[in-house]
């Protein structure tokens, strides 16, 4: 099978083999390295992993299916998560939802037809003091309301 | 030795033992979905959850052991709540299509509910529900169905060697699969469906062939290989809808491998040879037992011939072999056969980590023991061939002009191209001793009738010999 992961994913999983107790540890960085490259995780990539790893390619769905920061999906530019557990639902995560869901005409887990949103609930961001959180790509956004909201996604390129 | 008590009995235990096990040897039920005696333990179903003196809260009876003056109560209205919840809880999603499901009669989670369950359920909402993927020819899946026990999934990784039953997503949206709808790898896929405590994981072989509770249950032996492992044949009326493996620790512990499971097959095939048949030119011509004695007899006459014996036979068929072959032909030659390359107990190893071994036929030992050589090839000059097999042992390929006759089961299919077939009787149609590659001595128990006019071999020696005297081989 050709490769499709690069030379520079291997040298840096290379260099993590003596960090850990056992190899399948390596699977969640090389998942994350893997998703670096290519912005989602095609299968074709996750079995390049559980090959390099040797374990089987299942195993790696598993874990990248639990974990909602891999991406199963294409994602695009501006990956919005927001969150919907208990403190952001009561302080209304849910009509921000909703808002952005209106805003850039998709549903929840869509794509904007440019490539340029993506929309996604997430679990706990672990900022229930400040909440609504959001996180943006890896950016944190917290006590947000919908104006907020608006003049930051309008602000984006 | 160590004592305990469970609902204010007495009960001895090894130490080390969980408390589904000590209550279940003092015939005890404690309920378990999640629990297998073959797999680790998880303790995620809660069913078994059980109250322990001196411990605040109920305590998973699996993941539990017994300790010396342990108190536990197994009936009272704490756990008996629990299980109620645990039911109504694991229900939620449940489609409750018990009337269409295989499973049915046989279901852990069906009988569980009805014992332990409350018929109230408060839940009105939609249920969750799944598109389902193939998982190739051996397991059909049914997600809706599924409790999240991993049953599955710990049988895979820790029996069968691999990884390739995963649970993909997480909490309530938890999806039992292979990546993308794969088949299954494992020669041992049956398995999956035995330890599935709910129908969501359910044989292809079997669906929607018979209520489970039609069926008759006779323990008997595998003839699939030389290890011997326990099974159950399930029939009616006379046809055998499945084989499921039975309990032996010291053999198989709880599986069965596909080979061994499905190799009940040509019991019931539609070309098995049934009746006595001639060869007519191409096809075969059926005809009664008397003119195929007497053409099979024909065969021989005058002919320097051998005889192969098949090693799926039982040490009965064998050890009346060995009055009955010299009385009537001599000293003719006379071999067992059985698996191409495997002509001696030497030959004979392990064929896979788990169960299988490389002979494919269960008493390759017991002929050993008996004293049978081991063919490898027809010695110079023979003409005729008498092959007497169970229905597993592998035909050889004799040269042409090698006149054979078949006493036993055979397929048109096979096309051995014999002169004769006198059909016998398979190994769920026959009682018997097999013995395995350890030599432990196992029975065959019958299950059904013969088909057909197939006979059990001592009728069909004694028919022959009934047919006038020797048939007068040149030796």
């Amino acid at each position: 099978m050709a490769k499709i992961l690069s030379q520079k994913f291997y040298d840096e999983m290379n260099k993590l083999v003596p960090r850990y107790p056992t190899r399948v540890a390596l699977l969640l960085p090389a998942l994350h390295q893997a998703q670096e490259e290519a912005g989602w995780l095609p299968s074709e990539v996750m079995e390049e992993i559980g090959e390099y790893i040797g374990i089987h390619p299942a195993q790696v769905r598993e874990v990248a299916s639990f974990y909602t920061m891999y991406n199963l999906n294409p994602v695009g530019k501006y990956h919005i998560k927001v969150c919907t557990n208990v403190a952001c639902c009561l302080r209304g995560a849910d009509e921000i939802v909703e808002h952005i869901e209106k805003k850039f005409g998709i549903a929840c887990g869509g794509t904007t037809p440019d490539k340029k949103f993506t929309l996604m609930e997430e679990e706990c961001l672990g900022a229930c003091g400040t909440a609504p959180a959001m996180m943006l790509n890896d950016d944190y956004y917290e006590n947000l309301d919908i104006k907020t909201i608006d003049q930051l996604l309008d602000g984006l390129k | 030795m160590a004592k305990c008590t469970i609902d204010g009995r007495e009960v001895e235990f090894v130490a080390g033992t969980n408390l589904i096990e000590v209550a279940a040897k003092a015939g005890i039920e404690i309920p378990y979905f999640c629990y297998h005696p073959g797999l680790s333990i998880v303790a995620q179903c809660r069913m078994c959850a059980v109250e322990i003196e001196k411990m605040p809260k109920l305590q998973t009876a699996c993941s539990t052991p017994a300790t010396e003056g342990m108190v536990v109560k197994t009936r009272s209205d704490r756990v008996r709540q629990n299980q109620k919840s645990v039911m109504e809880f694991l229900l939620i999603n449940h489609p409750l299509d018990c009337p269409i499901c295989d499973k049915s009669g046989e279901c852990d989670l069906q009988d569980q509910s009805f014992k332990y369950g409350d018929p109230y359920m408060r839940y009105t909402e939609e249920r969750r529900t799944y598109l389902d993927l193939d998982m190739g020819p051996v397991i059909k899946k049914n997600m809706n169905r599924c409790i999240h026990c991993t049953r599955c999934i710990r049988f895979g990784t820790e029996v069968a060697g691999i990884h390739e039953m995963v649970a993909v997503q997480r909490g309530s949206n938890t999806e039992i699969t292979t990546v993308d709808g794969r088949p299954l790898e494992t020669d041992y896929a049956g398995n999956y469906s035995d330890v599935c405590p709910t129908g969501s994981l359910t044989l292809k072989d079997f669906r929607f062939r018979k209520r489970a509770w039609f069926l008759k249950k006779t323990p008997t032996v595998c003839e699939g290989c030389s290890r011997g492992c326990n099974m159950e044949i399930h029939q009616d009326a006379n046809v055998i809808y499945r084989c499921l493996p039975r309990t032996n620790m010291e053999v198989n512990k709880y599986w069965l491998c596909d080979e061994g499971r499905f190799n009940y097959h040509y019991v019931n095939q539609e070309d098995r040879i049934v009746l006595p048949t001639l060869q007519a030119g191409e096809s075969y011509q059926p005809t009664d037992w008397n003119q195929a004695i007497d053409q099979a007899k024909a065969v021989f006459n005058g002919k320097k011939l051998a005889i192969l014996v098949g090693t799926d036979l039982t040490n009965e068929e064998a050890i009346q072999l060995q009055t009955f072959l010299p009385k009537q032909f001599g000293n003719a030659p006379v071999f067992h056969f059985g698996t191409p390359g495997i002509a001696s107990t030497q030959d004979d190893a392990p064929a896979d980590q788990i169960l299988k071994r490389k002979s494919r036929t269960s008493n390759l030992n017991g002929f050993e023991k008996l004293g049978f050589k081991g063919f490898e090839s027809l010695p110079a000059g023979i003409e005729a061939v008498l092959v007497i097999r169970g229905g597993r042992a592998e035909i050889p390929k004799f040269a042409a002009g090698v006149k054979v006759v078949g006493l036993g089961v055979f397929h048109t299919a096979e096309n051995p191209g014999f002169e004769v077939v006198l059909p016998g009787t398979s190994f769920a149609e026959k009682d018997g001793t097999i013995v395995n590659f350890e030599g432990r001595e196992q029975k065959l128990k019958r299950s059904i009738n013969p088909r057909g006019q197939c006979k059990q071999l001592p009728e069909i020696l004694m028919m022959w010999m009934n047919r006038g005297m020797s048939a007068g081989v040149a030796s």
